[in-house]
């Protein structure tokens, strides 16, 4: 098979009206595609066909979209590792697009990999269904182009109320372009405890990109989110928790494969969930099912400081029309340990529902910013990088 | 020492809804295996839940029906644990924030008095799918049927208030009659859709203590619930007696052996909230018009019963025990049958003359109306009662007036004084003895002569006519 794409559309062709006419998009497969295999990078879904369409995959045909096939995802779109060829596609202009979810930092993560930008919804912008996710109430349907023009066109053909998915929340969203940033009116606040994880040189790059969007004109200036440091560990209970839940669901006996040898229904039931996982999702789910049966006040006490981010964060909206982010290129992640710091600097915009774009750094090899906006206010962040993006191309540094 | 019993039941409820709760998937759980299933219910890669309405709307009513005060924020949880008939390894339950809290039903006690037996909350939560074990063939295999997985289903969870099988058994009867009146359910324990779990533990008779319950499963009837608990009172008072300690455990009910026999350790499954089904949200108005589409419940009609119709309280709770029954005899008597002949045909004869055909009030072709033409004849003295019942017999099979099926059979009753009166001469001569039995005080040959006359009229003979022309022959 193709080194992008795990299946490549026998028919890739898309309708020649609509707004995405003539664009073409790469999808990661967990999200499904009616008869296409949806095997998310899991050996317990192997040979499972999409019993259905996910949502945004009807709305990107209806909107003339061209699908081109599936990505190589990790294990269940959890973190990206080197089997995984998210961004790949975008990043060699096979594809104009490509969707993949956003459960921790995925697609900003292979955004900044790939040197694209990267965009994650506000939770419940874009409907869940259709898509196979491992945690539910901090994963959206991430967006990855070589533009932001190019995300605001298939966030609008794909977002918005689904009637197949009641959990969205029912919010006006303002739309906002690029030739609305006025940057002295417009304020971004640099979250300084999340520039303390770098490195020196990391640090010292992020202050470059932070010294650039000042000579752009924005009011920059940095704030302390005292608690910011907690996202992380918010991330990995709940995470952990719901994924351990979520992947009950693909237990190997409906489809994927069944463990062999077992003596009775019970035993080939039991042995088989679970048996086709990787060591990391294992591990991953393993100490999910520990803080759901041996450390419950954990989980809760996470959930409640869960509630007071989401408060601080506010807060913070309310001083700012953008927090900004440095970003990391990530690494393999070899241990749970691992996977994490991938999410370290990403995990908050999941952990708060809010919007969060990856820019890629003006520089070549560079690590790039991430901008978040207040719940809902995805457009902001994206004219936000429409409007850098065309300062780039101006040749303002 | 004398022990006395602390009981609380968890009862769930199937709702009687078109579809299930989180997809639109017909709720026929009967149907053919794996014909009513979806990606939802079979909870395939990528589905999503959509809670139903209609659903919440028949949850919410059997709250209100029992008392029970519906939450203005619920939600729904993974109660996380794994069987084979729930694959996906969580059932959606609501464990934090139920549908309604507390609540209450009145039951009349052994003694005659009315004790309140108090709920704790009611929640909604998904039934889960079906295991068939066919193990007659040369393999045997173990089949999973989801047509019943995701069927709605409520459960009540009562407070530790009952002492006795009496209670609990009295309690099920008085809320299936509850939930039967608010149409949300046909709860019948013995087709599944109602299912109920008793935890039992004991302590010393006068004391406050709590312990270690043992939760009693398999009962599918109500008089089974009365037997398991009976018997798990007896098995843990001797128990006791001989020093055992009670461990907490989940037990079932064997109907054969008439003993309860230990299952498993008691398992306490954790829940976390379910972040795919939005926030249950009900306002005080939306509450509002929902207790407005409560019928008229079973102890406000019953006593309405009796006042208005003069019924015994006895009588009046037998009607009311069922809403079909109540509102049958109510439109006989607006169709003008007086209320006790309405009260004493149908539970005497139309009852019991369903019951053995197997039909509903639904379906029936003794309909209120023709009923009513009946009992109008009968009223008139147009046919006695013999006949009556005679008549309503073929009232079943056909839908022919009551009127003409008397007149096709020659059921008219006979009140004309001068044909009677030769056959009492008859009668009077033909049982002299009879005659001199009453004429020497003893009044139940009176009842002998009536009979004889009825019987030379062929049934039809209107015995009101016969006791006074054979008086005043006997007094002459």
């Amino acid at each position: 098979m193709d080194s992008i794409f795990s299946y490549l559309n026998p028919d890739a062709s898309g309708s020649a009206t609509g707004p995405l006419a003539g664009i073409k998009i790469a999808v990661q497969p967990t999200i499904g595609i009616a008869g296409w295999p949806a095997r998310a990078g899991s050996e317990a879904l192997a040979g499972y066909l999409s019993a259905g369409s996910a949502t945004v995959i009807d709305r990107l045909t209806q909107g003339g979209a061209i699908l081109t096939g599936l990505t190589h995802a990790s294990e269940l779109g959890l973190g990206i590792d080197d089997t995984s060829t998210s961004g790949r596609a975008v990043e060699t202009k096979t594809v104009h697009a490509e969707l993949m979810l956003d459960m921790a930092g995925e697609a900003r993560l292979s955004a900044c990999r790939g040197n694209l930008w990267g965009f994650k919804p506000s939770w419940g912008r874009v409907s869940h269904t259709g898509i196979a996710g491992l945690i539910p109430s901090m994963e959206a349907c991430g967006i990855l182009a070589q533009d932001p023009a190019t995300i605001r066109s298939v966030l609008k053909t794909v977002a918005g109320a689904d009637d197949m998915d009641f959990s969205q929340p029912r919010l006006d969203y303002k739309e906002i372009s690029a030739d609305e940033i006025k940057p002295a009116q417009f304020t971004l606040s640099v979250i300084g405890e999340a520039a303390t994880l770098l490195s020196g040189d990391e640090r010292k790059e992020f202050d470059e990109e932070i010294a650039r969007l000042k000579r752009y004109g924005f009011n920059v200036r940095t704030v302390s989110w005292p608690d910011y440091n907690l996202c992380l560990t918010v991330h990995r209970i709940v995470g952990s928790v719901e994924a351990s839940s979520a992947a009950g669901r693909y237990d190997s006996v409906r489809f994927g494969r069944r463990a062999p040898g077992t003596k009775n229904w019970n035993e080939m039931y039991l042995q088989s969930r679970g048996a086709f996982f990787g060591t990391l999702l294992k591990s991953y789910l393993i100490q999910g099912a520990y803080f759901q049966f041996e450390r419950y006040d954990a989980y809760e006490n996470a959930c409640r400081i869960r509630a007071r981010l989401l408060k601080e964060t506010s807060r913070l909206f309310e001083q700012a029309d953008s927090l900004v982010f440095p970003s990391q290129k990530p690494a393999q992640p070899v241990s749970l340990d691992a996977l994490y710091e991938q999410f370290k600097l990403t995990a908050h915009a999941n952990v708060t529902g809010c919007p969060a774009l990856y820019m890629p750094s003006a520089c070549a090899g560079g690590q790039g910013l991430e901008f978040a906006a207040g719940y809902g206010a995805d457009e902001r962040v994206i004219a936000l990088g429409e409007y850098l993006h065309r300062q780039r191309a101006g040749g303002k540094l | 020492m004398e022990f006395e019993a602390v009981i609380g039941l968890e009862i769930h409820i199937e709702l009687n809804c078109a579809t299930k709760l989180f997809c639109d998937c017909p709720n026929n759980p009967g149907d053919d295996a794996n014909v009513n299933t979806c990606p939802v219910c079979l909870w395939f890669p990528g589905a999503w839940p959509r809670l139903s309405r209609a659903a919440l709307e028949k949850a919410a009513l059997v709250c209100l029906g029992l008392n029970s005060e519906i939450q203005p924020e619920s939600a729904f949880d993974q109660k996380i644990y794994y069987y084979p008939d729930q694959p996906k390894g969580y059932q959606l339950s609501q464990g934090h924030l139920p549908l309604a809290r507390g609540g209450w039903v009145e039951i009349t006690d052994e003694d005659g008095s009315i004790k309140r037996l108090r709920i704790h909350h009611i929640h909604m939560e998904e039934d889960v799918a079906r295991l068939v074990h066919e193990m007659d063939g040369a393999t045997p295999v173990s089949l999973v049927d989801f047509n019943r997985a995701g069927a709605p289903l409520v459960e009540i969870v009562t407070e530790p208030d009952f002492r006795t099988p009496h209670h609990a058994m009295e309690f099920l009867k008085t809320l299936r009659t509850q939930v039967r009146y608010v149409g949300s359910s046909e709860c019948s324990m013995e087709n599944g859709t109602m299912r109920a779990d008793a935890n039992i533990s004991i302590r010393p008779v006068g004391t406050n203590q709590m312990n270690t319950k043992v939760e009693v499963k398999n009962m599918n009837s109500v008089r089974h619930v009365g037997d398991a608990i009976a018997h798990e009172i007896s098995r843990q008072s001797a128990a006791v007696r001989v020093g055992e300690t009670i461990k907490e455990h989940t037990r079932l009910w064997d109907p054969d052996k008439k003993a309860t026999l230990p299952m498993r350790e008691k398992f306490e499954a954790p829940y976390i909230p379910d972040p795919s089904i939005p926030i249950i949200e009900i306002k005080p108005e939306e509450i509002a018009a929902l207790r407005s589409r409560l019928p008229e419940m079973p102890a406000t009609r019953s006593g309405r019963f009796v006042k208005e119709y003069g019924l015994s309280a006895e009588e009046a709770a037998y009607l009311s025990s069922e809403p079909e029954t109540a509102s049958y005899f109510e439109e006989l008597i607006r169709l003008g049958v007086a209320a006790r002949t309405a009260m004493h045909w149908v539970s005497t004869q139309l009852l019991p003359a369903l019951r053995q055909r197997n039909e509903g009030f639904a379906h029936t072709s003794v309909t209120p109306k023709r009923l009513s033409e009946l009992l109008a004849m009968l009223a008139k003295d147009e046919i006695n009662a013999a006949a009556a019942r005679d008549v309503l017999s073929h009232m079943f099979a056909s839908d022919v007036s009551p009127a003409d099926i008397v007149k096709a059979r020659g059921l008219g009753q006979v009140s004309d004084t001068g044909e009677l009166a030769a056959m009492v001469e008859r009668v009077l001569a033909e049982q002299a003895a009879a005659v001199a039995d009453f004429k020497s005080g003893q009044s139940k040959a009176m009842g002998f002569l009536i009979g004889q006359v009825m019987q030379a009229s062929a049934g039809k003979a209107n015995p009101k006519v016969i006791k006074e022309l054979i008086a005043q022959k006997l007094s002459a």
